[in-house]
């Protein structure tokens, strides 16, 4: 990785020789391994190492973006003189507001040296780890085993000057048997201490040993106790069809004309907080804005949505610190996602099911149907089991639900106090940390035959 | 640069390892997207790297860099062949691969307009014209235009003496129109919905889409949808359109048939496969009209090239025939365990990834007649297109779509017009039912670039040439 100190003397040097009226610069670096394992053996074991920066210039208001990987100080200065050839032709955006003027952010615990310096024989010794526990059992796992070095920088001339390094390590183990069966845990952290990998290969285990001989179950309305990951997956897609300031601007978002509404139970607080170190926090977003703390959801009432500078313009608002990169302005969305701890442990969820399903994770999910009544559909996968009179008794065959998720979490009957965080579902920088939380006469509309 | 890659493979030859590759790879993306008149992203990204794979005692590393210095080649090369090594100290599998031949040779599409040297003042006229002529109609309240443009450059070279040098152009662009009234909002898209169709092809693929032409007709279509009726829940004869039946090749017949996911590669992230090698020549895919094969030779089509990025050939693969599932999508690793040799489906996104089995061109082949002739041809049944929404299961056989419109059909005519439409079904039970397939006069290979696969995540552009089809006894509607 490039050093701090050289890299924003690198930016800085290049925004200074910028033609253009206002120029934002962001450089990305990344150094990245990923081990992935198959079959209780290694099959693809890959490595990374590039930096990027992303020119931002505005001529008037007219706006252009390039993007380069060269970091030569020529090719920023060309990448940034295309980038005002294209704003020069383009037609004005009225509502840009010029630059975020940032204050400087407050270092929060990103970076951890031992996963930047992880070696491909330490993810291999994690990967032999978690198939010799499997092998105990009798059971294969696939997986991997992922340690990432990143740094973000932004200066623009408004003033801004940010850096951050950060890291994060994230393990998935699935394990096999020979039925087919699977179960499945994940551990994501800043830290590859942080990963147990003991832990999470039992967890998969576990699941997959009980997950024999699945039953046939006909699709109905169940209580179903959604484990953590089946809840982060539900929450991930959220962040992109609502709690971002253009979905609620543009009407796609559910909470579009809702601000101030109940649209979910008591027990349903959402919120955003970069900062936080339960989960994996970064310091700013992509324009240098520090991250705030935004509450989305609390007591299940509609309070608002995350929002960038041109979002925050739009609205009269501040923004929070959530802007994407410039290249693709899909809008503002959350990067450190929590659903706040309930007061209740599992054993208490299940004894509120008499009969009911548990789900360890959900398949291809997705949440463009309705994105107004956020309706969702997704298979279970890795772990489906019945609920009888409070104790799990059969593996039952995946399933297939449709269900609104305003009426899922308006049905909700306990939260637990432990919280998991997971990440890498959108292969990206940030997580969502959340509870299991048990929700009353979720809609399964369909089966599959395993 | 091509010197230095090649004197780091005979370096690595020297040690002793069983075979390397190097892949420099360039890559220009033009991104332009307007909605409501407002360029909303422009963007030109530049991306070049290289990355070098190695087979070391039966096992796999890959390291990757950007800085194209011989200090840093040499650096990566160390570090692919360490990664190797690790790789080789868990499980006991041995990597083979089939034998192919060196090749050396260039290849590059067919363009007729490079999009890079279209002046952007052309592009943007053409997304303004396509907001403007969506916006006529008064309940649409979001107008977006896309065109994106890609040029790759790529240089494979091979410890077996490949030494390949490809260029691809692709374009295309779409255009969506959000219909609103207050209670309701709805979205109707042209050519497909999620930015249009591409092609590998010059500007002139773009030009041909005519995006202006379309935009006035699509806003119509989005307005409309405010005030038609819920699709009903029901089983019933599913009439599939050209876009959404592509798709439908796409999660339902192109992945399973990745031969890497069937041996578990993508276990834990994408899945598995239900078509298992004890199926191959044994089950019964689809009725006897189903023919699909996998064709990375046909031009335009977004999954065409000259080589894959193991420097195996392009070639064209029967993967169902008659109904039979007969074939799949291999690499040269996977092949050799069912006794084959690849067939060319490698492909990685980019500098920074290694090549997986990507689906090529997956074409359903046409059979005969119109869209207009099968819909004439239908009692009592529902036509649905363009998609909406999208998720199978993790073996590929639960399936459930959702569209942007539908159109109820009585008596061999369109009669009312539905909105929300979703199917669901079982893969073989889905294509079993297919009764007829419209004929070459309606076919057309579209092209998807964003087809996820891997971990680190990749996407690859692919294509699927299909003509409408028709399927009996489909569950449509969610019931309640």
């Amino acid at each position: 990785m490039i050093p701090e100190k050289e890299l924003l003397s690198l930016l800085t040097d290049a925004l200074e020789k910028s033609p253009a009226d206002g120029t934002e610069l962001m450089a990305y670096g990344v150094d990245s391994s990923l081990t992935r394992f198959a079959d209780s053996g290694i099959h693809q074991n890959v490595h990374e190492n590039d930096h990027s920066v992303v020119a931002r210039v505005a001529v008037g208001k007219r706006i252009g973006v390039t993007e380069t990987n060269k970091l030569a100080p020529a090719s920023i200065s060309k990448a940034i003189e295309r980038a005002v050839a294209m704003a020069k032709e383009s037609p004005e955006e009225e509502d840009f507001p010029g630059f975020p003027e940032t204050e400087q952010a407050p270092e929060v615990p990103s970076y951890d040296q031992a996963t930047a310096e992880a070696t491909p024989d330490r993810r291999a010794e994690g990967v032999a780890t978690a198939a010799r526990i499997a092998g105990e059992k009798n059971l294969k796992v696939s997986g991997a085993f992922r340690t990432s070095n990143a740094s973000v920088a932004v200066v623009s001339t408004a003033g801004t000057r940010q850096h951050y390094d950060a890291t994060d390590a994230f393990l998935s183990v699935l394990a096999i048997g020979d039925g087919g069966e699977s179960g499945s845990q994940e551990g994501y952290a800043v830290s590859v201490d942080d990963i147990d990998i003991e832990g999470v290969t039992r967890s998969a285990v576990d699941k997959c040993v009980a997950a024999k001989n699945p039953v046939d179950l006909a699709p109905g309305e169940f209580d179903v106790i959604l484990e953590p990951r089946a809840t982060a997956e539900i929450m991930s897609w959220l962040s992109f069809t609502a709690f971002g300031a253009k979905e609620v601007q543009e009407g796609r978002s559910f909470m579009a004309g809702r601000i101030g509404e109940k649209v979910m139970h008591d027990s349903i607080t959402i919120y955003d907080d970069g900062r936080d170190p339960e989960g994996v926090p970064i310091p700013f977003d992509f324009e240098g804005v520090p991250k705030k703390r935004v509450v989305m959801i609390e007591n299940g009432v509609a309070r608002g949505p995350v929002y960038d500078s041109l979002t925050a313009a739009r609205d009269g608002v501040e923004s929070t610190g959530h802007a994407g990169v410039a290249t693709f302005r899909g809008g503002p969305g959350p990067s450190n996602l929590f659903i706040a701890a309930g007061e209740d442990d599992m054993e208490a969820l299940l004894s509120r099911v008499k009969r009911g399903l548990l789900v360890t994770r959900f398949h291809y999910l997705n949440g463009l149907l309705d994105t107004k009544r956020a309706l969702f559909t997704g298979m279970t996968r890795d772990g489906t089991f019945l609920i009888e009179n409070g104790k799990m008794t059969n593996s039952v065959k995946n399933l297939r639900f449709t269900d609104s998720m305003l009426r899922a979490y308006s049905n909700v009957d306990g939260v637990t106090k432990d919280r998991q965080s997971v990440g890498g579902n959108w292969g990206g920088i940030g997580s969502v940390t959340v509870p299991a939380v048990l929700v009353r006469d979720f809609k399964f509309t369909g089966a599959t035959e395993f | 640069m091509k010197e230095i890659l090649k004197g780091a493979l005979e370096d690595l030859k020297r040690k002793g390892v069983e075979y390397a590759d190097a892949r420099r790879v360039r890559r220009l993306t033009e991104i332009l997207v307007m909605k409501n008149g407002v360029l909303e992203t422009a963007s030109l990204n530049e991306s070049e790297g290289f990355g070098i794979r190695v087979l070391s005692a039966g096992a796999w590393g890959f390291s990757s860099s950007s800085e194209l210095t011989p200090e840093k080649v040499a650096e990566t090369a160390d570090r692919a062949l360490a990664i190797a090594k690790a790789s080789a100290k868990v499980g006991d599998q041995r990597v083979v691969l089939d034998g192919q031949r060196a090749i050396v040779d260039t290849y590059e599409n067919g363009v007729k307009e490079d999009p890079f040297e279209v002046p952007l003042a052309d592009k943007l006229a053409i997304l303004s014209g396509a907001c403007d002529g969506m916006s006529r109609t008064d309940e649409v309240k979001f107008a977006t235009a896309s065109l994106l443009s890609w040029r790759t450059e790529k240089l494979f070279l091979s410890t077996e003496g490949s030494d390949i040098e490809q260029t691809i152009v692709e374009t295309g662009g779409g255009i969506a129109a959000t219909a609103m009234n207050g209670e309701d909002r709805q979205t109707r898209s042209y050519p497909a919905s999620f930015r249009g169709d591409y092609s590998t092809a010059g500007f002139e693929f773009t030009r041909s889409l005519d995006l202006v032409g379309n935009a006035e007709r699509t806003g119509r279509e989005a307005a409309e949808l405010l005030t038609a009726d819920e699709c009903p829940a029901r089983n019933t004869t599913l009439i599939l359109g050209g876009t959404q039946l592509a798709l439908q090749v796409h999660e339902s017949c192109g992945h399973p048939i990745e031969l890497d996911r069937v041996f578990g590669t993508e276990a834990s992230y994408a899945g598995t496969s239900f078509m298992t090698v004890d199926k191959l020549q044994e089950l019964r895919y689809g009725s006897d009209i189903v023919n699909i094969v996998a064709d990375a030779t046909e031009p335009g089509g977004l999954g065409s090239f000259g080589y894959d990025d193991e420097g195996v050939p392009a070639q064209r693969a029967e993967i169902v025939k008659d109904g039979l599932f007969v074939g799949y999508l291999m690499s040269r690793e996977t092949a050799p365990r069912i006794g084959l040799r690849s067939n060319g489906t490698m492909r990685a996104d980019g500098w920074n990834r290694i090549p997986l089995i990507r689906m090529t061109n997956i074409n359903l082949l046409p059979r005969e007649g119109t869209l207009d002739e099968i819909i004439a041809d239908t009692k009592d049944g529902i036509y649905m297109d363009s998609n909406k929404s999208w998720s199978i299961d993790q073996r590929r056989i639960n399936f459930q779509f959702g569209c942007e419109f539908a159109w109820e059909i009585k008596d061999g005519k369109k009669v009312r017009l539905l909105k929300n439409p979703v199917y669901t079904g079982i893969t073989p039970q889905f294509w079993g039912g297919c009764d007829a397939i419209a004929g070459s006069s309606e076919w057309h290979i579209w092209g998807i670039p964003s087809c996820g696969k891997g971990e680190p995540g990749q996407s690859a552009h692919v294509g699927h040439g299909v003509s409408p089809a028709r399927f009996r006894n489909v569950e449509v509607g969610v019931r309640k």
